[in-house]
């Protein structure tokens, strides 16, 4: 019974051997598989599947389909990100202000939160529903004389892209909110004081004692958003035909690869391919920009 | 001076509240729509916005069962899946995040980096892989390849060790070793207990995951008797629906209502645990 403290501690392994194995299984093993799959020409019907070496990715950067893809997630993402962190670091600094006084702030932000919770696929179906033809917006603007006639807002390419960003934030500034509010209060006032007594101006405590400090909390906020964003697929592939019509305009990476995947032949070696390239874009990019600006300590 | 400052406070704050109604505006207006539609005939809809609810919430209802919805159904499919990948998400976890705060083994530090490294991956890039896995095993269009990976959530033992860092009593653990108790049994008897809050606020951000997610169902789900609520709403856009406005939004509603009720009342674990889950790096 008694065991020696070293003995013990290999009880460490056997509490963390089954999310080892299920990671195993359920993670790492489909990597591996789907770089695999990427190098052959497998399809859902056939049982035949031949090592084809480069061409699934040869084929990607053919046309310009995919180079088209992984621009629109890009740009979707970054248009929905940098208000995102803006209005995040604007309303925290409003919250906390001792100034200020805000009133119900824990109220304001769980109202913002809300839509995060919200089932995407419901979301897309709802704001296809408020932007169609016949719907709610087209009667208020028609009526109030903002517009002549109804309009087919999602055949529109720049009010349909419009409207995924706006949608993609409408989902995650809550959050963003939180997670930056939570980073400002656990600074030191003892630092605010210090700077006042200093005389600084409350800009000068912004940018000299907010912002390095939230430092870690922004990179954090920054790098998951960015793994979301680059597989964003429920909004656009649900607000229109599931193709990113108008034009391809709300076409991202996660759309492409499904396209592959369920295509007649399923060509699901064609689909790997897609996020094989994805996953190593990303990952690059979330792991650089971890490593670059952590603190070097 | 001083009256100039506070009527600058005044003049400031007048303009944050209204920055601030403005965004509650258009946080709340869709939403608001969406159930007040649920209630109101296809007719209503066409003649105009409303913010009040109409009468029509059974009519809407008749139609949606009466074109083939099951909603019932998917409903039960993914309170099933979402339960128990609540369940396995949290048991396991937990149990994870424990060998590392509570045993110095060797590895400790490199696994653990290695999970939050995990968090920063796109893992789920894998689908495709994971599908012909899945497909091997007859596992594909089976409820088994939705729910058995949660085993492994790396943002999960996160969480949970962030959790356990600040409630775990060694001393209470040493205690129950001299009274001859397992290491299992003090994880599950005097851990698991202690850490309840923590695992409840966990188990609800792994609850509305599962209930939301779509796109894993998506790509593995192919019969229709085993659609989960997100995919039948996706076939709600189709034909058959068009012009049953009324009925396309009480489908949404049905969705969306059960978790604006579990926000209200657990809205402070979860705000809570969003911070919590970021905060401490």
């Amino acid at each position: 019974m008694n065991l020696t403290l070293s003995k013990r501690n290999y009880y460490g392994y056997l509490f963390i051997a089954p999310f080892v194995l299920g990671f195993l299984i359920f993670g790492l093993y489909p990597v591996y598989n789907t770089f695999y799959l990427s190098f052959t020409d497998t399809t859902l019907m056939s049982r035949e599947a031949n090592f084809v070496g480069l061409q699934n990715f040869q084929r990607l950067f053919a046309d310009d389909v995919f180079t088209n893809a992984v621009k629109n997630t890009w740009l979707i993402w970054l248009l929905n990100f940098i208000p995102q962190i803006g209005i995040a670091l604007l309303l925290s600094v409003w919250f906390t202000s001792t100034r200020l006084k805000i009133r119900a702030v824990g109220g304001w932000r769980a109202t913002f939160f809300l839509p995060n919770l919200l089932m995407p696929a419901a979301i897309a179906a709802l704001f296809f529903s408020l932007f169609s033809f016949y719907g709610p917006v087209n009667q208020f603007l028609v009526r109030a004389g903002i517009l002549p006639e109804a309009m087919h807002f999602l055949q529109n390419v720049p009010i349909t892209r419009s409207l995924v960003i706006f949608i993609q934030w409408w989902i995650w500034f809550g959050q963003t909110i939180i997670i930056v509010m939570a980073g400002m209060t656990a600074i030191p006032i003892s630092l605010y004081e210090a700077a006042m007594v200093d005389g600084a101006s409350s800009g000068q405590m912004f940018g000299r004692i907010t912002l390095p400090l939230l430092k870690p909390i922004l990179i954090f906020i920054f790098v998951t958003s960015l793994v979301g964003g680059m597989q964003m697929f429920d909004i656009p592939f649900l607000l229109t035909d599931g193709r990113g019509s108008p034009s391809s305009s709300i076409m991202t990476n996660n759309i492409l690869m499904y396209l592959k995947f369920s295509s007649s032949r399923g060509h699901i070696g064609a689909a790997s391919s897609v996020g094989v390239l994805v996953f190593i874009m990303t990952t690059i990019v979330a792991l650089g920009i971890f490593y670059f600006l952590r603190d070097r300590d | 001076m001083l009256n100039s400052y506070r009527f600058n406070t005044t003049l400031m704050r007048v303009f944050v509240y209204m920055v601030l109604i403005l965004i509650l505006i258009v946080t709340i207006v869709p939403i608001w729509l969406l159930i007040v539609n649920a209630t109101r005939s296809t007719f209503e809809i066409q003649q105009g916005i409303s913010f009040l609810p109409s009468t029509h919430l059974l009519d809407n209802y008749g139609v949606l069962e009466g074109r083939g919805m099951n909603l019932f159904r998917g409903f039960g499919n993914s309170l099933f899946i979402a339960v128990a990948t609540t369940f396995i998400t949290v048991y396991f976890a937990f149990m994870a995040a424990y060998g590392v705060v509570v045993y110095d083994f060797p590895g400790k530090k490199l696994f653990y980096g290695f999970i939050i490294l995990l968090v920063l991956i796109p893992l789920q890039l894998s689908i495709v892989g994971f599908y012909q896995f899945m497909s091997r095993f007859g596992l594909t269009d089976n409820y088994a390849s939705l729910i058995l990976p949660a085993v492994a959530s790396a943002g999960a033992v996160f969480f949970a060790k962030q959790y356990l860092d600040s409630v775990v009593i060694r001393e209470l653990i040493d205690a129950a070793r001299i009274d001859g108790a397992s290491e299992f049994g003090i994880f599950h008897r005097i851990m698991m207990p202690i850490a309840v809050p923590g695992a409840f606020t966990l188990a609800i951000f792994a609850f509305v995951a599962s209930w939301n997610n779509f796109f894993n169902a998506f790509i593995l789900i192919s019969s229709r008797d085993k659609y989960t609520l997100p995919m039948l709403i996706q076939t709600l856009r189709g034909d058959m629906y068009r012009t049953e406005y009324g009925a396309i939004y009480l489908g949404l509603a049905i969705t969306v209502v059960p978790i604006i009720i579990i926000y209200a009342v657990f809205s402070r674990y979860i705000v809570s645990g969003i911070a919590m889950g970021s905060v401490k790096e």
